[in-house]
């Protein structure tokens, strides 16, 4: 199983590396239990940052599409090909329009719910939530 | 002259031809195949640098090797007419310095051509115009490039010589003997064996263009080249351990000179043999085509 990325792509090589890994499993030609390459070797052969691949890495496994089975190594995950289908960045962007389309439908302007989504976020990660 | 010593001219001599002769014309012979069946013209990508570059460099791998095999042959004629061994070395034996030294040198134009294929992958990934990079995703483990036989055999002559050693020395363990020594030295030089196992196994990819499968092959061979170097290496210190049982002194410059042809034999010679060049896919290497 070969991964291509597309260093001029438009879309961001961490979400690239997502995407392809997430298409293996629903193909199948990543199985559950299959070993992936370290962090390491996939960031050297691709010629990436370690921090890139990293990032990827611990999004598949926030997804549970991998798992990472100490000194073992990363393995996909029992259950990737169903939690392959689940995309938290589509959840939350239906859940955001609908709760922007409730607060217009209240009165509140753009700029007002822009300030208070970045003020949420600040508190997010001032919180180190 | 005593038999030990026409012994050790021979060997000497066998050392010379082999590494300053034989292993570089191989090595000569088939850069100009490669070159030759897989020209600049059709093959840009392999050659960053331009043509007059190559001949230079050949030039000068093609002097360096000659004068070290011209030095080597001096230092065999002094070694015969001029050198009192009797008074050079405190055992009268002809002294393993000679070939040890020798051999150090004789490797220094393998060395400079190694710096120079650094260089030429370096340029090659500086000309690698494709935005796209593949990989393969699957992790590479050492029980997949070597056989776990193979391993076991080279761990089972490193314990095998430390246990050696130490029965020839009547178990003796104490700082500054020579059984100490040995295993420090063997034990430093096999963590070096493994580091570079390491660096080929999940190390940086130098060449760009190479495919998967040349990569597996040539780790491949390569691990295998380390694991053999490590037995050489363990049964070379047997023979040096066994020195002290068997009163081998006078052979310790026949040994070090044997070692160093295994040594070349077993890194150099095994690669060249093993990676044949009709296994290579140079497709890699030829002009992109417009539009493709």
């Amino acid at each position: 199983m070969e991964i291509i990325i597309d260093i001029e792509g438009t879309e961001p090589l961490f979400a690239q590396l997502i995407a392809q890994v997430k298409k293996a499993v629903q193909d199948r030609s990543l199985k559950p239990g299959d070993a992936l390459p370290s962090i390491r070797q996939l960031a050297g052969d691709l010629e990436l940052n370690h921090k890139t691949v990293a990032k990827a890495y611990r999004l598949l496994e926030r997804d549970a599409v991998i798992q990472t089975k100490g000194y073992r190594g990363t393995f996909i995950h029992p259950d990737a090909e169903q939690n392959c289908g689940v995309d938290l960045g589509a959840i939350a962007a239906a859940k955001l329009t609908t709760t922007v389309g409730e607060l217009r439908g209240a009165g509140a302007t753009d700029s007002e719910i822009r300030i208070a989504f970045n003020t949420v976020m600040a508190d997010r990660h001032q919180q180190g939530v | 002259m005593t038999w030990d010593q026409i012994l050790f001219y021979i060997v000497f001599a066998s050392q010379i031809l082999l590494l300053s002769i034989v292993l570089p014309r191989r090595i000569l012979a088939r850069m100009q195949h490669v070159r030759e069946t897989y020209p600049p013209a059709d093959y840009p990508k392999l050659y960053p640098d331009p043509a007059e570059k190559y001949a230079v460099s050949r030039f000068v791998f093609q002097l360096a090797y000659l004068a070290v095999a011209g030095l080597g042959f001096v230092i065999m004629l002094l070694m015969i007419f001029v050198v009192d061994h009797g008074t050079f070395a405190a055992d009268g034996f002809i002294s393993e310095a000679w070939p040890a030294g020798y051999g150090m040198v004789q490797f220094l134009p393998f060395m400079l051509l190694e710096v120079s294929e650094f260089r030429q992958f370096r340029l090659m990934r500086q000309l690698n115009t494709r935005t796209t990079r593949k990989a393969e995703l699957r992790p590479r483990r050492l029980v997949d490039f070597v056989s776990p036989g193979l391993l076991a055999a080279a761990a089972t002559f490193f314990v095998g010589c430390v246990v050696f050693d130490l029965y020839a020395h009547d178990w003796v363990i104490s700082w500054g003997h020579d059984t100490v020594q040995r295993t420090l030295t063997m034990a430093g030089t096999n963590l070096l064996l493994v580091a570079a196992g390491a660096w080929n196994l999940h190390g940086r990819k130098l060449n760009p263009h190479q495919t998967h499968a040349d990569r597996s092959r040539q780790t491949r061979i390569v691990l295998r080249s380390l694991c053999y170097i490590s037995m050489a290496l363990s049964v070379f210190l047997v023979t040096q351990a066994a020195d002290d049982i068997y009163r081998l002194a006078h052979l310790n410059a026949v040994l070090i000179s044997l070692y160093f042809q295994v040594i070349g034999m077993l890194s150099i010679g095994f690669t060249v043999k093993c990676f044949e060049t009709t296994d290579v896919d140079f497709d890699v290497y030829k002009a992109e085509v417009a539009g493709a």
